[in-house]
């Protein structure tokens, strides 16, 4: 007679329920992980010893080429960041579509707005990270290297080339009322809950202008923004197609001016049954034109005319940052890594006394080769870029002198593992660029973006060349190398101010 | 206690011990299958959550995934084969094979679903043809190999006798 065995083993599905636990309260049971991964790491790192001496660096040839790279294109960033404000002359062109439409006093604040930004001072900030979903599920957030001290007097706007990117917020603000003047700074993107409303314009085709209000989606809409109010709801009525660029208008006292790309529309509703019979708009959405995930440097403006500082941030420079408020940023530090058997897997075991940050890149002068997950027992284990399956934020930098830097944010499709000195080829299918980008095309340099406290933005990851038939798609030729090298990670160290 | 303490010591190197093989010229299959239809079908259910907890930090170790989604990723199949082990007395190869299959496949979707699902993305989503077939070849008798070899012998299940016939 068969034995009968209970087939519901409590202590396994209580082991898949702590699983999910696991999931939904990550930062709490990650020392958990560290413990148990490091623990398992011990007896890979006690055979490394046997595999023999770490390389070391390129030769001084590809050192001073990619030192040089990682030169031009901060240059190349600068120049389009402070060049690209075509939105002047859109202002202009707006103004005078306007005409007659715009009351005086419409058009007096618009051009006092215009004329305060032609006479501030552009300032370039690296972007941290993106957070905090907002409408359209899309982020809302983004996070500065700079602090909000160092952006004292800074305009609230925040643009990138002729496009609206946000608002930067200040410390006691709702959306940053817990946040100190020594904080990295926040910026809140269009679609943030606490985002101002905007006024916004579309051109028809018969040249006439319809204006609305916009205002940020739900977290559930398809898209970041939704039109609030419109002027002429009847003829918005009328609207089937989507696709049509958006500026901004300056009507309200949110100091945004008149001209500003805001994003282009999607008409969202039903579908006719008839082709003839035109279909049933309910809403429109606006598709933002600045994709964040993919935001390396944004651009804000400092009036040249010194502006007195706000009380809380006089105070916060007489007094310094104390305690919590004392500064973290990224340095690196020696280490060397082994590859883990398996090589399809792309994993390398990374071993330095320093704690290592999750997320952090692994370099070898200047060349980026995957990020870190930190682990406990002086180990780690990295992933190198080619097998990576993570969303990356890159900056593509054409061949072309003087062209303009391309941020995209990819993800790679697949991968041939390096052998030997032969080099790895990447897939990478991405998203991007933003509207009033170049498109990516011709060969050039694939750097990464902002990925993170600890993965800046600038690093060579290996020349890249557009697909010749499928638009989104790359192919990155990364230097190939096999066995233990050694190699930097960026750690956090506290500043000592 | 010391098969405990090899177990933890052992079991996390498995999928580097599947990688090392692999590399030295083993045509690439899903060892994961081989985990799963151990524990599903061979391994003390008493000690099920620990044996499940070794595999998953095996795996993490070779994937960009955290170790909670591995131990979903493992722990599923497992859920779905335990009840199965009353109905398959012989545990014949065939069976095997036939679920190896189908682990090849589901552990790669089950990977990338909640990979998606916690954004945690991860390589061993991706699924390749050929991994699949060689998962059916090698599985059956990876599983009889590890049924008598250590730490996995430890935790063996004795062998049910029906009738006389034992296998």
């Amino acid at each position: 007679m068969a034995r009968k065995s209970a087939a519901f083993p409590v202590g396994l599905y209580g082991m898949l329920l702590f699983a999910l636990s696991w999931l939904t309260l990550p930062m709490l049971f990650a020392p958990l992980e560290r413990w148990l991964v490091g623990s398992a790491c011990l007896l890979p790192r006690l055979a490394s010893s046997w595999l023999g001496e770490p390389a070391k660096a390129e030769s001084k040839a590809a050192l001073q080429l990619i030192s040089k790279m990682g030169v031009e294109l901060q240059q190349r960033v600068q120049d389009q960041a402070f060049v690209g404000t075509g939105f002047f002359a859109q202002a202009a062109a707006a103004a005078e579509a306007a005409g007659a439409a715009a009351s005086a006093h419409e058009q007096e604040a618009a051009d006092a707005l215009l004329m305060e930004l032609a006479q501030s001072q552009q300032v370039l900030c690296t972007v941290r990270s993106v957070r905090r979903r907002g409408g359209g599920g899309a982020p809302s957030e983004l996070l500065l290297e700079q602090t909000y001290l160092e952006l004292v007097g800074c305009k609230r706007l925040v643009t990138k080339g002729s496009a609206l990117v946000g608002f930067l917020l200040q410390p006691g603000q709702p959306g940053a009322a817990r946040d100190s003047w020594h904080d990295p700074a926040r910026i809140m993107l269009a679609n943030h809950r606490y985002a101002p409303r905007l006024f916004a314009a579309l051109e028809l085709r018969d040249r006439e202008r319809l204006r609305f209000v916009v205002r940020p989606a739900s977290i559930a809409d398809p898209a970041p923004l939704v039109v609030d109010l419109w002027d002429e709801p009847y003829r918005a009525a009328r609207l089937r197609k989507g696709g049509e660029p958006v500026r901004t208008l300056a009507l309200g006292e949110n100091g945004v001016p008149t001209g500003l790309l805001l994003g282009r529309t999607l008409v969202w509703g039903y579908e006719s049954e008839s082709r003839d019979a035109p279909a049933l708009p309910i809403g429109v959405f606006l598709e933002p034109a600045v994709a964040a995930e993919a935001l390396s440097h944004v651009v804000l403006w400092r009036p040249l005319q010194p502006v007195e500082p706000p009380p809380g941030a006089r105070q916060a420079m007489r007094e310094g940052p104390t305690g919590r408020q004392a500064r973290v940023r990224a340095q690196r530090v020696s280490a060397t890594t082994f590859e883990l058997p398996g090589v399809s897997h792309g994993r390398h075991l990374l071993v330095t006394p320093a704690a290592v940050p999750d997320g952090a890149a692994v370099v070898q002068d200047g060349l980026f080769l995957g990020s870190a997950s930190g682990l406990r027992f002086g180990a780690s284990l990295m992933t190198s870029f080619g097998t990576s399956q993570r969303p990356w934020s890159l900056l593509f930098l054409p061949r072309h002198p003087g062209a303009e830097p391309v941020e995209l944010r990819a993800r790679v499709e697949a991968t041939s593992a390096p052998r030997d000195s032969e080099r790895g080829l990447v897939r990478l299918r991405w998203q991007g660029p933003r509207e009033g980008q170049s498109p990516v095309r011709g060969r050039g340099d694939l750097f990464t973006g902002s990925n993170g406290a600890f993965c800046p933005a600038g690093l060579w990851i290996g020349r890249a060349s557009a697909d010749d038939y499928e638009s989104d798609l790359m192919h990155v030729e990364l230097p190939g190398s096999r066995g233990p090298r050694h190699v930097e990670v960026f750690v956090a160290v506290e500043e000592d101010r | 206690m010391s098969r405990w303490f090899w177990w933890f010591l052992l079991a996390p190197q498995t999928y580097l011990a599947a990688g090392l093989a692999q590399d030295m010229g083993l045509p690439t299959f899903e060892i994961g299958a081989a985990l799963c239809l151990y524990l599903g079908w061979f391994a003390r259910r008493s000690a099920l959550p620990w044996l499940l907890l070794g595999c998953a930090i095996s795996r993490a170790l070779v994937d960009e995934a955290s170790l909670p989604v591995q131990i979903l990723v493992l722990g599923i199949p497992v859920c779905v084969l335990l009840p199965l082990r009353t109905l398959f007395v012989a545990q014949r190869w065939l069976w095997q094979a036939a679920f190896a299959v189908l682990l090849a496949y589901g552990i790669p979707w089950l990977a990338g679903t909640f990979g998606r699902l916690f954004q945690e993305p991860s390589l061993g989503a991706q699924l390749h043809g050929w991994p699949v077939v060689w998962s059916a070849v090698f599985v059956p008798p990876l599983v009889w190999l590890l049924r008598h070899i250590p730490p996995f012998v430890g935790f063996t299940e004795p062998e049910p006798v029906f009738g006389g016939t034992r296998r």
